[in-house]
C-alpha cells in the first residue's frame, strides 16, 4: 500500500482527474484505511473551493467601466 | 466568458483580432469588452488594490490598441493578453514595498520516516458554505493568498480562480506542465494549512450552536 506522503503528493492530480486508473485506485485504497488522509483530502478540497469562490467575486467598479468606455471612444475618434 | 475556450469561440475571437488588425475599430470595442473584466480581475487579485488594477486595465487596453499589429498568432490571443496583463501588474508591484512572504516549506505536510502523516488533522470540511457570506472569511482568504510566494500565487490565480486549463497556464507563463502542476499543488497545500486554524474555529463554533 502507498504511504501518506505518496498519497498527498498526488492529491491535486487525483482531484483534477489527471491520474491513471491504477494510481487513482491506489489512492482510494489508502483513503479507506487512513482517516487522517481522508480528513486531509476533505479539508484540501474545501479550502481550494472556498478560495476559488472568494476570489472569483471580483466586480469591475462602475467608474472603471465608464473610464474604459471613454478611453475606447477617444481612441476611435482619433483614428476615425 | 471563460478562457477555457471551445473551438468556436476561439475562431470567432481570431476573426475579431484579424478585423481589428485590419483597422476595424468596432472589433476593438468587442475585444475590449470581452477582456476588460478578465484583465481587471487578474490584476486586482494580484495587487489587491482598486486603483492599481484600474491603471493596469487601462494600460493593457492601450497596449492592445497600439500593439495589436505585433501579435503574430504564435500562441492564442488570450495568452498574449494575459502575458501583457501580468507584465503590467508586476511593473506596478515592483514599485511598491513588499511584505515578506511566508516560507512555503514550513507549511507543507510533515511525515515520519515511513512517510506517514505526523500531524493530527481535524476535518472541518462540513457545513462551510455559509462561510462565504461572511466578509471576514473573504478577508482571511485574501490575506492567505497574498502571502503565497509570487510563483505559486500566479499559477493558483490563473488555474483555480480564473479557471484556465493547465495547458493554457503553461502557455501563458512559458512553464512546463509538470512545473505548473507542482506550483499549483504547493499553493493549495499552503492555503489549506494557512486557513485551517480559522476554519477549525468556525467549525467548532458552529457545532456548539
Amino acid at each position: 500500500m502507498i504511504c501518506c506522503k505518496e498519497c498527498l503528493d498526488l492529491l491535486s492530480d487525483y482531484l483534477d482527474g489527471d491520474l491513471d486508473p491504477q494510481t487513482s485506485a491506489d489512492l482510494d485504497e489508502h483513503f479507506q484505511d487512513c482517516p487522517p488522509c481522508i480528513a486531509f483530502l476533505n479539508t484540501f478540497k474545501t479550502s481550494t473551493n472556498l478560495c476559488r469562490e472568494a476570489l472569483r467575486q471580483v466586480d469591475v467598479p462602475e467608474i472603471v467601466q465608464i473610464k474604459m468606455k471613454e478611453f475606447i471612444d477617444q481612441q476611435k475618434q482619433e483614428k476615425g | 466568458m471563460s478562457f477555457t475556450q471551445n473551438k468556436e469561440t476561439k475562431e470567432a475571437e481570431e476573426a475579431l483580432v484579424r478585423e481589428f488588425q485590419a483597422g476595424n475599430l468596432d472589433a476593438y470595442d468587442k475585444i475590449a469588452e470581452i477582456y476588460q473584466k478578465k484583465i481587471y480581475a487578474l490584476s486586482f487579485n494580484l495587487t489587491r488594490n482598486t486603483m492599481d488594477a484600474q491603471d493596469v486595465t487601462q494600460e493593457v487596453l492601450i497596449t492592445l490598441f497600439k500593439k495589436v499589429h505585433t501579435f503574430k498568432g504564435k500562441s492564442a490571443f488570450s495568452s498574449w493578453v494575459y502575458r501583457i496583463t501580468l507584465n503590467a501588474t508586476y511593473m506596478k508591484l515592483r514599485s511598491k514595498k513588499k511584505e515578506p512572504n511566508v516560507s512555503l516549506e514550513d507549511l507543507l505536510p510533515s511525515y515520519n520516516g515511513f512517510g506517514y502523516q505526523q500531524e493530527k488533522i481535524q476535518d472541518w470540511s462540513e457545513n462551510t458554505e455559509s462561510l462565504l457570506f461572511a466578509n471576514e472569511t473573504r478577508e482571511v482568504i485574501q490575506k492567505a493568498v497574498d502571502q503565497l510566494p509570487e510563483k505559486e500565487k500566479v499559477v493558483f490565480i490563473l488555474r483555480d480562480v480564473e479557471g484556465l486549463s493547465t495547458e493554457k497556464v503553461s502557455d501563458i507563463l512559458e512553464l512546463t506542465i509538470p512545473a505548473v502542476k507542482s506550483r499549483l499543488h504547493r499553493a493549495r497545500l499552503f492555503l489549506r494549512k494557512k486557513l485551517s486554524p480559522y476554519f477549525e474555529e468556525y467549525h467548532s463554533r458552529s457545532e456548539k450552536q
